[in-house]
């Protein structure tokens, strides 16, 4: 103890040979970090500026591709609603459906790890796959799941047909889908300490009680940390409207990440796709920044504050 | 502090950047001059022939397709190297997916292939860019020249021909038909069907699980069990309808957008009406290009408009496995009318030999050549003499993957020729592509019925006009 607790002396940690082979051991990454993500970053935001189609050579326009966005293009309005919407539900859902799976599937059940396996399955299944497969369950004129409503008498519903169905459908997929977040909520599961429960537990907490005492505030960091690759993630999405809407009906599933490339690699707009990357950027930066600044006050540190 | 040093970096980096786009800017300044000479190249032409007695002219062909496919067109390309000794075609293969992503990036490092295939919707936006070569002279004292409505044209000058053939048909199931005792959509233009006929009788094809009709007492549209007609309704093949009514996408020139007229909007609405007021077809969004296996092959609508490819890509199968399916001339508004449309063989203004691609293109777009697609039915051809010779028809038509030939013969080939064959829009007019996606996104709500063809179009009729223009 008292070792540990001996004032030392201070050398400057780049001096220290740790603290260099540190540094090298860093490098590659650092290397990587720069010449794939920020000089390319840079580089989006240099063609971002210029009316570069991929034939002519670049013109430096200054911020047009940036006023026309926001002023002219039909689609950008109607593109970041259709994001955050879809975001929003996919991340919600999905992160209470998994966390409900996560609490079922960390119980004393039969067969629980099938049924672990079973719930992931659709994570790893190949996405092309997936989407066609949804696409015949959501088909609006002899659909499975349309032909479960005729049977019942009901009118049918045009999921992925209908402007105003169509985002909570595929919302609905994205959910399904969540097999990668139950997997980590259940390692968080299994950390949270079982003798905090046995101790509530004699003091007449009920299970609701432990789980809203114990087993949330001990998942928080689990939860901050789902939340944010799940947010990241959704707000990213392209593959549906890739796979099975080509964007519509309309514009109600043109995803900001599908208007880029469609802007990019339809159209060969490469200078104005660029800006669209950049207000992308722009808009995931500003959520991950909200969900990091609020994330204080709600994480729960066993260890204390420790930042 | 922190923020200070971030802006720092981000400055540098910033200026580092603006110089290596700088340098991209030279660099292409000097390839774009080569462009320009590149045209009045006869000069410098006539030395690079007279020395390619001894030596032959390299011209490489681009085409969409896999290794697989390269290789066949390889071999005929062989064929051609075999039959002369001026010119050596190699042929160089890229997948359809990122065929025209692959021809940009050539383009902007100066490496274009000297000939090639370009998707239909490029070819006036490439022209216009001054990436083509004018090939008007290719037919110049040939014995048979492309149809006419192959030939796309840029202000004037004839920029490429298309690689094929195809026209928009009606598709139908003849059991289907026997099995209502209503007679077959006509194969003979002058017979064809007005719209009203055509919605009647797809009304008496059209099913319920009761076994009622639209328009009968008890009728359920939310139970139908077969549809009596679906007309595609992919932004590029709605032109049609628009036409037939009298109106259109865009003026005769390609100059103005003339889809805010009445008759052009009316013309929508009918098609919209199919599902929302006839109850006839099934809800189709124009979101994905699959409409015959989504509706004659799938067994579940008696009637569907689509292009001819068809009987090659997806029907010669179905009709092995048993699908008894007929052609017809499509059902006309006011005027009879259908598109033309092809992807284009085109010369690329890069290359120092536009004689020679020329030549080249002109002998392998000979029919000949493309035997594989034509007579699996994919392709149509484009050289007149196949339309106008019987003996040549028969020996396209007369096949096991065709319809029978009497009705392939008038529904397809006399259709192809007639006056109501008009080339698609790409073939004249430039940023089709922006103008289609924009229209397809306006129509959405369109076809569920949330809102008409009317206030959609008006509403962003200046959207449209500026898409057109390439400025949106």
């Amino acid at each position: 103890m008292e070792i540990v607790n001996k004032p030392q002396k201070r050398r400057p940690r780049i001096f220290s040979a740790e603290a260099r082979v540190a540094y090298i051991c860093l490098i590659p990454a650092f290397l990587g970090l720069i010449f794939l993500t920020y000089l390319p970053l840079l580089g989006v935001l240099g063609i971002s500026l210029t009316n570069w189609t991929g034939l002519k050579s670049p013109e430096f326009i200054g911020f047009d591709n940036y006023v026309k966005i926001f002023t002219t293009d039909p689609y950008i309005k109607d593109s970041i609603i259709a994001t955050i919407y879809f975001a929003i539900l996919s991340v919600i859902g999905s992160m209470i459906y998994s966390l409900f799976i996560a609490l079922l599937l960390n119980r004393k059940i039969p067969a629980r790890g099938f049924f672990r396996a079973v719930f992931y399955v659709p994570y790893v299944l190949p996405a092309a796959a997936i989407y066609v497969g949804w696409s015949w369950l959501y088909e609006g004129n002899f659909g499975f799941f349309n032909y479960l409503l005729s049977e019942l008498g009901l009118n049918k519903i045009l999921f992925i047909a209908d402007s105003s169905y169509v985002v909570p459908s595929l919302s609905l997929i994205s959910v399904w889908l969540a097999g990668n977040l139950i997997v980590i909520f259940l390692a968080g599961l299994q950390n949270v300490p079982v003798v905090y429960h046995e101790a509530a537990e004699m003091d007449g907490a009920n299970g609701w009680q432990r789980f809203c005492h114990i087993t949330l505030p001990c998942m928080t960091p689990i939860i901050f940390y789902n939340l944010l690759m799940s947010l990241i993630a959704n707000l990213q999405v392209v593959t549906p409207a890739l796979a099975l809407t080509n964007g519509g009906p309309g514009n109600s599933s043109r995803f900001m990440t599908y208007l880029m490339y469609d802007q990019a690699f339809v159209n060969y707009k490469l200078g104005y796709a660029c800006a669209t990357t950049f207000i992308i950027f722009a808009i995931l930066a500003g959520f991950t920044a909200i969900l990091f600044k609020t994330s204080n006050k709600w994480i729960y540190n066993e260890g204390g504050d420790d930042k | 502090m922190k923020t200070g040093r971030k802006l720092g970096v981000g400055l540098v980096s910033a200026a580092l950047v603006m110089s290596v786009v700088g340098c991209g800017n030279n660099g292409n300044n000097e390839t774009s001059n080569t462009n320009t000479a590149s045209p009045g190249t006869d000069a410098t032409e006539a030395p690079a022939t007279s020395s390619s007695k001894t030596e032959k002219v390299k011209i490489i062909y681009s085409m969409w397709g896999s290794a697989e496919e390269g290789s066949t067109t390889q071999a005929v390309a062989d064929k051609f190297n075999a039959s002369q000794d001026r010119i050596e075609v190699e042929v160089q293969a890229i997948p359809w997916e990122s065929y025209m992503t692959k021809l940009n990036t050539l383009a902007t490092a100066d490496q274009l292939p000297d000939t090639g295939m370009l998707k239909e919707d490029g070819v006036i936006q490439w022209s216009s860019q001054g990436m083509l070569n004018d090939v008007s002279s290719m037919y110049e004292g040939s014995d048979s020249q492309p149809l006419e409505s192959l030939a796309y044209k840029y202000q004037g000058k004839t920029v490429a021909y298309a690689a094929a053939n195809e026209i928009l048909l009606l598709y139908y199931n003849k059991d289907m038909f026997d099995k209502a005792n209503v007679p077959y959509p006509p194969s003979v233009l002058d017979q064809a069907w007005t719209w009203d006929e055509f919605v009647e009788t797809a009304k008496k094809l059209t099913i319920d699980k009761k076994g009622k009709h639209p328009g009968e007492d008890g009728f359920n549209s939310q139970s139908i069990v077969q549809y009596g007609a679906s007309v595609e309704n992919l932004p590029w093949q709605l032109e049609t309808w628009t036409l037939s009514n009298g109106g259109g996408f865009y003026s005769n020139d390609g100059v103005e957008v003339r889809v805010g007229e009445d008759a052009s909007i009316d013309a929508i609405q009918k098609v919209a009406d199919l599902y929302l007021k006839d109850h006839v077809a099934p809800l189709s969004v124009g979101q994905t290009d699959d409409g015959i296996q989504r509706t004659i092959i799938a067994g579940t609508v008696a009637m569907a408009t689509n292009g001819a490819w068809n009987v090659g890509t997806s029907l010669n199968t179905a009709k092995e496995a048993g699908l008894n399916y007929g052609v017809a001339v499509l059902p006309y508004m006011k005027d009879k009318v259908t598109l033309n449309t092809s992807g284009a063989n085109v010369v690329f203004s890069q290359t120092k030999h536009p004689e020679e691609a020329m030549e080249w293109l002109k002998w392998y777009n000979s029919e000949e050549n493309n035997w594989a697609l034509i007579s699996s039915g994919i392709w149509m051809p484009t050289l007149e003499k196949w339309y106008t010779d019987e003996t040549l028809t028969h020996k396209w038509v007369d096949n096991p993957n065709f319809p029978s030939y009497d009705e392939y013969k008038s529904a397809v080939v006399d259709y192809a020729q007639s006056s109501a064959a008009r080339p698609a829009s790409w073939f004249f007019t430039n940023n089709t592509t922006e103008f289609n996606t924009l229209l397809g996104s306006v129509l959405g709500d369109v076809w569920t019925g949330k809102t008409t063809a009317k206030d959609a179009i008006s509403k962003n009729l200046d959207a449209l006009k500026a898409a057109h223009t390439g400025n949106q």
